[in-house]
């Protein structure tokens, strides 16, 4: 059975999903795992899905591009690879939170002194609406932080990025999170 | 994946509301250390204080550093000295209480409690000892805590110990004079004294407690405040059945934070975890006030007509959250009035809207007692006994912890200030009514018997 990745990209409306899942019926592809997301105004979603193994890639892509591109909807179809070049090490999960007035290059700032320790994103979510004010301006990392990482190291080195950048942070694990808000 | 909701309310909780873990206390048991030989003694204290909390410190600040969550007391308590050292006389106990300063200093922590006795039902050779040596190993350390136990509901109250620590802390107060009778701040006396208290002063580690445990205190009052006046700011008609639920929602979110955390510490020093301990204990911070909260929830200020009905609702929403958010709930459970450790209530008795009287019928219903009280200097040794037994006699009939921490300043009348620093703070000394009016009472000594309520078998 062979695995593809197919993610779609657009101004948002009803039916993306519905249009999706049809061609993917149509072509007995079964779907394993779906993860949608909306920013402003822009729909995003990826599927993974196994296909049968005569069924060509190329051809389920024809057909998906043909009935998403009078939504004007961008799709990306590629092979999925059992195992990738990297594996993930023993980790912890973290969160890490900033709030700071908005400027050039927040992101790059903070997660360049990620990928420095190794550290991997796993969900993010930010907000930057401009201005001055703090809680309109948001980042909010979870991240798996290996193990072995030096983290009075990382801390450090977050400190003196944030100060650069004019940003508060938290950097919690997050089971902080789990034990205040669930049960 | 965690929603927005849920990480923004608890970084704003860390940033503004003061979400902290009050204390994490070791307790360390010391009945293994006993020696007919009290250098021998004092040896092997010291080793084992020494052995057993080396990584106390290091460990609550790792932890809190991992959660983002400061641990802001980190503390032991130990056996009750009274029995670990029963055969001492009381200048030896005095040096037992220097060897346990030195040793908490060495550990680099801020208190040590267990220099106590239990004598709610009599006194035994080591318990008249300790008692006698409390003024001075108080007026001589700076870490050592105290507490005697003189009364509990299946006992009644041993009024000879209490005429005693009525005394007790008459000398206490005289050793420190020069710092305001600091001596007392150091110094509980209780009604049915539970045996795994976080909290500094009463800290003890119980005879049937392991040999070392991880006993926690929750978040303060700040956080509670908050969110009471975050739902007003919401909803100005929320009644007081719903805001009870917001205080328990709060509850709930702060026990869980230090259960997390005490667990933690207890992982990282192996040692097992004993309780939380739900009290809601104020610091002399702005925003981090019991006093505050009542006026959140409508009251002029504490010690106003609606004082004791708003103190029962509030106790009884933290215990309720905090007992749906642990199974291992202990110690004190419930509100602190401290009058000098909370700059709202010295005010409120600044200004005279908290009266003796009014602070009594108000630990009826939360779990501390007379807490931090300051007194005119001349107070006497009986008037103070009896203040001491009219608590005893709350905890005794209602089947509660009780306990009093009662400060007569040398040299300073009613209205004057006291001030003690730190978390100990400062308070304007309240009026005591009809001192000497109980001498004969107390002079006659003897045990108030135990009431119906103790035949629960």
């Amino acid at each position: 059975m062979k695995k593809i990745v197919v993610s779609v990209l657009g101004y948002d409306r009803p039916g993306i999903v519905a249009s999706v899942s049809k061609v993917m019926f149509e072509n007995r592809c079964n779907i394993e795992d779906v993860s949608q997301t909306i920013l402003q105004t822009e729909f995003a979603g990826v599927f993974i899905a196994s296909i049968p193994e005569e069924l060509q890639e190329e051809d389920l892509l024809s057909c998906l591009e043909e009935r998403l591109a009078p939504m004007d909807l961008s799709v990306l179809l590629k092979p999925m690879r059992a195992v990738g070049d990297w594996m993930a090490p023993e980790r912890a999960p973290f969160v890490l939170t900033t709030r700071g007035p908005d400027r050039l290059g927040l992101v790059v700032g903070i997660t360049e002194v990620m990928v420095r320790f190794g550290i991997n994103i796993t969900n993010l979510k930010a907000v930057f609406r401009g201005g001055e004010d703090p809680l309109r301006n948001i980042m909010i990392y979870e991240v798996d932080i290996p193990l072995e990482t030096d983290h009075h190291g990382f801390r450090e080195a977050l400190q003196e990025r944030a100060r650069e950048l004019g940003l508060e942070f938290n950097l919690q694990h997050r089971d902080i999170f789990e034990a205040i808000h669930r049960i | 994946m965690l929603s927005r909701r849920e990480v923004l309310s608890t970084v704003e909780m860390l940033k503004s509301e003061h979400l902290d873990v009050r204390t994490v206390t070791l307790g360390i048991s010391l009945f293994d250390c006993a020696s007919h030989d009290p250098e021998h003694f004092k040896k092997n204290i010291r080793d084992k204080i020494r052995l057993v909390a080396q990584g106390l410190v290091r460990t609550c600040n790792e932890v809190g550093d991992r959660y983002g969550v400061p641990v802001v007391n980190k503390r032991i308590a130990v056996s009750p000295i009274a029995v670990a050292a029963g055969s001492f006389a009381p200048s030896e106990m005095v040096h037992i209480a220097r060897t346990m300063d030195h040793a908490a200093e060495e550990v680099g922590i801020d208190f040590i409690g267990g220099f106590s006795a239990l004598v709610e039902k009599g006194f035994a050779r080591g318990d008249r000892a300790l008692i006698e040596a409390i003024p001075e190993a108080l007026a001589t350390t700076e870490r050592v805590c105290a507490s005697v136990n003189v009364a509990s509901t299946r006992a009644g109250i041993n009024m000879d110990a209490v005429w005693l620590m009525g005394r007790t802390i008459k000398e206490a107060a005289r050793l420190t004079e020069k710092s305001n009778g600091i001596a007392c701040a150091k110094l509980c006396v209780f009604a049915n004294i539970p045996q795994d208290v976080p909290f500094m002063a009463g800290a003890y580690l119980g005879v049937g407690e392991p040999d070392a445990v991880i006993n926690v205190g929750v978040s303060g009052p700040g956080v509670v405040k908050k969110a009471i006046d975050r739902a007003r700011a919401a909803n100005p008609r929320l009644d007081l059945g719903q805001l009870s639920d917001i205080i328990k929602k709060t509850a709930f979110k702060v026990t869980r934070v230090g259960e997390l955390i005490g667990r933690q510490v207890a992982l990282g020093l192996n040692v097992p975890f004993g309780v939380v301990d739900l009290s809601l204990a104020p610091t002399p911070n702005v925003g981090d006030s019991v006093g505050e909260i009542f006026q959140s929830l409508g009251l002029k200020s504490i010690g106003v007509p609606g004082s004791t009905a708003l103190l029962a609702l509030l106790n009884d929403a933290v215990k309720k959250g905090g007992a749906f958010a642990s199974s291992y709930v202990g110690g004190l459970s419930g509100a602190f009035i401290p009058v000098s450790e909370d700059r709202n209530i010295a005010e409120a008795v600044r200004k005279g809207h908290l009266s003796l009287a009014k602070l009594e019928a108000m630990t009826s219903v939360c779990s501390v007692g007379l807490d931090m009280v300051v007194m005119p200097g001349d107070t006497s040794a009986e008037t103070i006994a009896a203040i001491i037994a009219d608590e005893m006699a709350i905890g005794v009939i209602n089947n509660k912890t009780t306990a009093a921490r009662l400060i007569p300043v040398p040299g300073k009348i009613a209205g004057e200030k006291a001030f003690f620093g730190g978390l100990l703070g400062e308070a304007t000394i309240i009026p005591i009514p009809g001192d000497g009016g109980s001498k004969e009472f107390i002079s006659l000594g003897g045990s108030i018997p135990a009431p119906t309520r103790s035949l629960i078998n």
